[in-house]
């Protein structure tokens, strides 16, 4: 669809801003239910992560003594920031995004990883052990899925000959799904978007039961709320990226739903599989299987198209 | 950031408020990187003075006291009391009695072990299991509900015999339930011996040779799951397990995976007794007429606990209120194996370890005086008022 | 080795219905036996005491109105009751024991907490007779027994 609405509308009400926050809290709804539903429970009503959030702005926010308060406060803001900045150039609800241009894939993965490296600051910032360990996972977690997230995220682009998230959406419907001929990408993206949100079983950085609550620990009220409007307009645009790159684009609302919801089934599904894994197991997995994965998938991509004009004559155009 | 010496020396603290513990109970591990060096814990946040408060009720009034000493294992604590009092004054209670006491018992022990399946996966992150497993216990819960009519402290016991009785449709219910849990617990054996992410965090973690076992003084499943071969209801059976007798279960491999495997298969053996009582209990009364005034004297009482021997010692003085009441629970031995076993492992792995040797605090919490050389000291009441005033002074 | 290996429980819980039960939007069922709170039959009661002596936690009180025409008032503290039926056993006359469906006894104030169990006349005259402490009362006629 090739709706043009006014910037600034975009930014603040529709695809951005506000309906991206309630669509944040929509999708967390999903993601708890689903995975309550898998674990034969009833699960938290419809409004439970707004009022979640409404909660949350209504507590007194405590600021330690031994922290840096001016860097305490501007860390969560910082960090939702930089999650609906990335907004503006995904295909949000399968319209077109308010700004694109070439290389705007590198700059949206990159404001997807400011968020954890606040959350990693926001840890180092305290006093406080838990959210030391925390940060210190977090950051490696960051190191070990990254790597392989972006060459992940890169296939569909390579492929396209293409850095601009518009025209990689737009051809992508025109082709046959990228999760059929790149299976290997799609998966390594998948489970990269999970590591990337610290969702189960990659966890550890905020391991509930070893260190409390990792690196927001010290958090609470307005800063805690914050950080998880962050995580979940994260998991949106996560989504969004990956249905738009593999699952043949988005062309229009209701194509958005159904595919991100469908990705949130099989997100679901893989949260509520696994045991927690240890950080250093986290890392030995990405860093070996992960990476290998994808540099055989980019590898074929490479051979396939470089090939491509060769074999074209012989099978007859 | 505090310190401890050197500059990259951390001491974490988990507890008494933490999430890895779902009582209070103080450790501090010293960890450099994510390796930790030390380990010591402090005990001792839910004292109750409970021993103290069998001085002062009469000895009906204290079975049901020392029924509350442990929420996951009343019973064994009401029926080790029973035992020993009963002991103390002669009588014995009928086989029906001790069938159904044994009946109770190892009902207990499948809740305890579930429970404690859920709980040691769900210190792992893994909440699928937690949350399957404690679904799959509330079968053993209505059971419990239906034979003595409580869920938790199910008062089943009496002085002299118990005061709940089987009926066939109990019997039935007894039956139905023990074949839905042996296919769900062939299921959780599956998973936990084969699920690569679960061994990730249970293979080789937690590792106590039988040398170790034995020297730490550990006791239960987790001893059991070193190879050491020590089961109060085999080596001295009470109650009913003289006539049906249980089978020893141990493990030689030491780690986090074996002290799960030793448990599921004790409840393999549950379910088995549970069946062989129902089919064969024998006809009789339900208890003996016990005298009111218990005659002088000491006895020992042991009886086998979910979570290893538990031990009573009551001395009467021909009164009806006992003159001392003193209890040791298995997890207060097993403590010293977690702070040996920890050093070395990752951080990660401390709410495992912690939670591996199936951790009871209310059970423990009692002061334990330690004898050194020959020095012999006679605390009175007095003297221990002092002493606590002092110490949080 | 397996990876997944709860995925039959997962995925199948999908089409099933969650397993919680729906208290209080829907009834909870006890069993036969169940104990709940004590029920008390003044007509049987011969003040004999028994079931005060040996409660664990000092719940009931027997307090006499007229000895020897069996006029006997129960006051019940429902806060303090275990619930362990050592009292039932311990009556031989099977004036006491315990409902199967009046469990649900939570309460914002006090007041229910002390349930007073007798003969309606009876009861009317233990309350005429407010000015002396309760405890007091009871207590009196137990040691003259």
């Amino acid at each position: 669809m090739n709706l043009t609405i006014n910037p600034i509308l975009a930014l603040l009400i529709f695809p951005g801003g506000i309906s991206l926050l309630i669509f944040g809290l929509v999708y967390e709804f999903g993601d708890r239910k689903l995975v309550a539903r898998f674990q034969n429970r009833v699960g938290p009503r419809w409004f439970q992560p707004l009022a979640d959030f409404i909660k949350l702005l209504a507590k007194e926010e405590i600021i330690p003594a031994s922290v840096n308060p001016a860097l305490f406060i501007a860390l969560p803001i910082v960090a939702l920031a930089a999650a609906l900045t990335a907004a503006l150039y995904v295909p949000m609800f399968g319209l077109q995004p308010a700004y694109s241009f070439s290389g705007d894939l590198v700059v949206t993965l990159y404001l997807l990883s400011l968020m954890t490296l606040c959350i990693g600051l926001a840890g180092a910032n305290t006093n406080d052990r838990f959210s030391l360990v925390g940060a210190t996972r977090a950051l490696t977690q960051l190191f070990s899925y990254e790597a392989p997230f972006l060459l992940a995220m890169l296939g569909p682009a390579i492929a396209l000959g293409t850095w601009d998230i518009t025209a990689v959406n737009a051809s992508a419907s025109h082709n046959w799904w990228f999760l059929l001929t790149q299976p290997f990408g799609f998966l390594v993206a998948l489970v990269g978007l999970m590591g990337k949100l610290e969702l189960p079983p990659f966890d550890a950085p905020e391991a509930e039961t070893e260190i409390v609550a990792g690196a927001l620990t010290e958090y609470s009220g307005r800063g805690l709320g914050i950080f998880r409007m962050g995580r979940n307009i994260e998991l949106v645009i996560g989504l969004t990226l990956i249905a738009s790159f593999y699952m043949g684009g988005l062309t229009s609302p209701l194509d958005f739903l159904w595919k991100t919801l469908v990705l949130l089934l099989v997100t679901a599904l893989l949260q509520s599989l696994f045991a927690r894994l240890r950080i250093d197991q986290t890392v030995g997995m990405w860093w070996r299987v992960g990476t290998i994965l994808v540099l055989v998938q980019l590898l074929v991509i490479i051979l396939g198209r470089n090939l491509s004009p060769l074999i074209q004559p012989l099978i007859g155009g | 950031m505090e310190t401890n010496k050197a500059p990259e020396k951390f001491i974490v603290s988990i507890g008494p408020q933490h999430p890895a513990l779902k009582e209070p109970g103080h450790f501090e591990f010293t960890v450099d990187g994510e390796i930790v060096k030390d380990a010591s814990a402090r005990l001792g946040f839910v004292h109750r003075g409970m021993e103290k408060g069998t001085e002062s009720r009469n000895y009906v009034q204290d079975l049901y006291l020392m029924e509350r000493v442990c929420g996951i294992c009343s019973h064994v604590h009401a029926m080790a009391f029973a035992l020993g009092a009963e002991k103390l004054a002669g009588v014995q209670a009928p086989p029906r009695a001790q069938a159904i006491r044994e009946l109770v018992a190892e009902l207990e022990r499948i809740h305890s072990h579930m429970l404690w399946l859920g709980v040691a996966a769900h210190e792992g992150g893994f909440d699928t299991l937690f949350m399957f497993s404690w679904r799959d216990r509330e079968t053993v819960m209505d059971l419990l509900e239906q034979v003595t009519g409580n869920r938790v402290n199910y008062s089943a016991n009496i002085l002299g015999g118990v005061k709940v009785d089987l009926d066939d449709v109990k019997k039935d219910a007894l039956l139905k339930g023990m074949d839905f849990l042996e296919e769900r617990t062939q299921h959780y054996l599956k998973v936990v011996t084969e699920d690569e992410t679960f061994l990730g965090r249970t293979r080789k973690i937690g590792l106590m040779t039988k040398e170790q076992a034995e020297l730490l003084g550990a006791v239960g499943p987790t001893a059991r799951a070193s190879g050491v071969e020590h089961d109060v209801r085999v080596d001295s059976p009470y109650a009913g397990y003289t006539e049906f007798p249980t089978r020893l279960i141990t493990e030689p491999a030491g780690d986090l995976e074996a002290r799960f495997v030793v448990r599921i298969n004790e409840l393999f053996e549950s379910y088995r007794l549970v069946r062989e009582i129902v089919e064969h209990i024998p006809a009789g009364d339900l208890a003996v007429r016990m005298p009111r005034r218990i005659p002088e004297g000491e006895t020992v009482s042991r009886v086998e606990a979910p979570r290893g021997e538990l031990f009573y010692f009551i001395r009467s003085n021909g009164t009806d209120q006992p003159e001392r009441v003193k209890v040791r629970t298995p997890s207060l031995c097993n403590w010293a194996s977690v702070l040996t076993l920890a050093v070395g492992h990752k951080l990660a792995d401390m709410p495992m370890i912690l939670a591996g040797i199936d951790p009871c605090f209310s059970c423990n919490d009692r002061m334990v005086t330690v004898n050194r050389g020959n020095e012999m000291q006679d605390w009175s009441w007095e003297d221990l008022r002092k002493y606590g005033i002092a110490y949080y002074k | 080795m397996t990876i997944g290996s709860m995925f039959g429980d997962v995925f199948k819980s999908l089409f099933k219905k969650p397993v919680t039960e729906k208290y209080p939007f829907a009834e909870s069922v006890t069993p036969e036996h169940f104990r709940g709170k004590l029920e008390w039959d003044p007509e049987k009661c011969t003040g004999c005491q028994l079931c005060v002596k040996d409660c664990p936690s000092n719940a009931i009180e027997i307090i006499t109105i007229d000895k020897v025409n069996k006029k006997f008032v129960m006051r019940y503290h429902m806060d303090r009751c275990t619930f362990c039926s050592q009292c039932v056993l311990n009556c031989r006359f099977n004036c006491i024991n315990m409902s199967e469906d009046e469990w649900e006894l939570a309460s914002a104030k006090k007041e229910p907490f002390e349930v007073f169990y007798g003969r309606e006349e009876d009861v009317t005259e233990l309350m005429a007779r407010a000015a002396r402490p309760e405890t007091g009362e009871g207590c009196a006629e137990e040691k003259a027994q």
